[in-house]
């Protein structure tokens, strides 16, 4: 699939290294705004810190509320980066390359992001260690049986992998801007980019190594998201005790992420200069993929309610009627609406190749899937067996100021990124061009 | 490739695209000089057929690395699992089964380390001393086949590269 018959690599370069110049006057006024934001989250968290977790708003039965929610909506959000990355790679999927390194970037930001929402969540964060295996006077030691303790395993591994994947995706680029570059800039890339030549020794490990990075990642992708669904999965909670989990958290995290992938590539392919690399049929193919997805999620919303009514459990009946019809209806139907129904709509040509259609779907699909997990993590614990032991949940102004804090932090990240990395793998685009065969050997 | 010549001069030819590049490198077997390097701006089969280019080790390195994770992961698992033992109604203190998924996240985690340090130990990186015989066009646009050879022939392999429609520079 050739994207860009008419692209030279001077003109690759070109493109993306003018992406590097010194910023206008309205960036750093956005960063500003974003530094004000995560400053109001850590305000918030010291806050909660000083006064304890009571801060928040979680309660007996809902013990988990927004911290959790946006700790799972950010695993998701990170892992289309390795679809995009690793999993398209490995089925030469040629649309990936021109999005590849900023849905990568994503993950990276995004799982870092996540990372931090357990360590809001303890309360006392200082005695966030003991959930490391290390040898103590007390021969206490972590339960490795614990689905909780799989996901500090799970996504410390996943935080590094894609961390690594990223850098190593870099380097070739990274001695591209070294190559262009002056003064203390050419130093600091020189360094950065690992003295890398692009020799024939280097490409023959390289394209190698990448492939098995690719292969790598690829599982670690499906275990990650399907360790984080077993969080719930392994309890006895109705809405939470089903086998179905996996691949529906699988599948919502990818659809999450392609939406996160939009939101981001549209306005960055106008502001940088992108409509040449980042082609409309790019985007339509992101498009379509956010198709399957959403029917994915759509039929796991759908066997839910079959398992509800076919397993002929009261509680498991109740639960969903409750989901449906009960104190947070809204949010299940803001959930059901963004997540299957809106995506149906780029069934058609005309709003899949329509910039503003596909901008606004993206932002419905990211507002459904963080409700999506809202409904999952608070719904099922606010209404489960034993009616006098139901209650319900709202977020408290520490938690909204601590998530606008981790939106600030991941588009502040993003931002910061795209101005002093390069935001397309040069690489990558050059290989896609008729003369530049791809592959490794 | 690998030809025994006295690397007294280094010469780098220069090339627009890869095809002149791959013929050039091939046309190269039938002279006594010494190919150093290709630098190329992306993996280029084109380049790697014609030199020749057995598969690279990295994944013997990748393989031993899972090997090595997966061991550790599930011994961890099992080693904790024996120190501090959490008796449910009489079952078993080792889960088998769940850690077979620790097992698993390690086996990642070590095969990609093991996959890094393969790539870094194999392309000889960092490797700042390769930047003094480069032409930073190479990360661009431009091919460049770095050739050693003695001082005598050097027109020849100069010649040889204009011939081939590349740009010359002469390292001393």
């Amino acid at each position: 699939m050739n994207q860009t018959p008419e692209l030279t690599y001077s003109e690759i370069d070109r493109t993306v290294l003018d992406t590097l110049r010194p910023p206008s006057g309205g960036y750093w006024l956005l960063i500003m705004v974003l530094i004000l934001g995560v400053l109001a989250g850590a305000a918030c968290w010291a806050y909660q810190i000083y006064i304890g977790i009571g801060a928040g708003g979680q309660n007996i039965p809902v013990a988990w509320g927004t911290y959790l929610i946006n700790f799972v909506f950010w695993v998701g959000i990170a892992h289309s980066g390795t679809l995009i990355s690793a999993i398209l790679y490995l089925f030469r999927a040629g649309w990936r390359n021109p999005i590849a390194r900023a849905a990568e970037t994503m993950t990276v930001f995004a799982v870092s992001i996540a990372g931090l929402f357990p360590f809001i969540h303890l309360g006392r964060v200082w005695l966030v260690y003991y959930m490391l295996p290390y040898p103590n006077q007390r021969y206490l030691w972590p339960n490795f049986q614990s689905p909780l303790v799989f996901d500090v395993v799970a996504i410390s591994t996943y935080l590094t992998v894609s961390s690594l994947f990223w850098y190593t995706g870099l380097i070739p680029d990274l001695a591209a801007v070294r190559d262009r570059a002056t003064g203390l800039r050419k130093k600091i890339f020189t360094i950065l980019s690992l003295g890398w030549t692009g020799k024939h020794e280097q490409w023959r490990h390289y394209t190698r190594g990448y492939l098995f990075f690719a292969a790598l990642a690829t599982p670690l992708v499906v275990s990650v998201h399907s360790v984080v669904s077993w969080d719930f999965a392994l309890s006895v909670v109705p809405g939470w005790h089903s086998t179905i989990f996996a691949p529906y958290f699988v599948a919502g995290a990818i659809h999450s992420g392609l939406a996160m992938v939009l939101t981001l590539m549209i306005p960055m392919r106008r502001i940088l200069h992108y409509e040449r690399i980042v082609t409309m049929e790019i985007l339509e193919a992101v498009a379509k993929t956010i198709i399957f997805t959403g029917l994915i999620v759509g039929y796991a919303y759908g066997i839910e309610y079959f398992l509800a009514w076919y397993s002929n459990n009261p509680i498991e009946q109740e639960a969903f009627r409750w989901r449906a019809v009960g104190d947070y209806s809204l949010e299940f139907w803001i959930m059901v609406v963004c997540n299957s129904l809106v995506p149906l709509l780029l069934f058609f040509k005309k709003i899949r190749t329509s910039i503003p259609w596909l901008f606004g779907i993206s932002i419905l699909i990211n507002i459904g899937m963080w409700y999506e997990r809202f409904v999952i993590i608070a719904g099922s614990v606010a209404h489960d067996f034993i009616p006098h032991a139901w209650g319900l949940y709202r977020p408290s102004g520490i938690e909204y100021g601590i998530m606008l804090g981790s939106f600030s932090l991941f588009f502040l990240l993003f931002l910061l990124f795209v101005k002093h990395l390069p935001s397309i793998s040069m690489t990558e685009m050059k290989e896609t061009l008729d003369h530049g065969e791809s592959g490794g050997i | 490739m690998e030809k025994a010549v006295a690397s007294d001069i280094h010469v780098l030819g220069l090339f627009p695209d890869e095809k002149n590049t791959a013929s050039a490198i091939e046309a190269m077997e039938e002279h006594p000089w010494k190919i150093d390097r290709v630098n190329s701006p992306f993996p280029s089969h084109k380049i790697f057929d014609a030199l020749k280019l057995k598969k690279s080790p990295i994944g013997w390195i990748t393989l031993a690395g899972g090997i090595l994770g997966f061991v550790t992961g599930f011994s961890l698992a099992v080693y904790t699992g024996l120190e501090w033992k959490l008796v449910v109604w009489g079952k078993p203190v080792l889960a088998w089964f769940p850690f077979v998924i620790v097992g698993f996240e390690f086996t990642i985690l070590f095969s990609v380390f093991a996959n890094v340090l393969g790539l870094v130990f194999l392309g000889n990186m960092p490797d700042f001393k390769g930047l003094e015989l480069y032409d930073p066009r190479c990360s661009g646009e431009h091919f460049g086949i770095l050739v050693s050879c003695e001082q005598q022939d050097q027109e020849k392999v100069v010649e040889f590269f204009k011939n081939r429609g590349g740009e010359v520079t002469i390292f001393d």
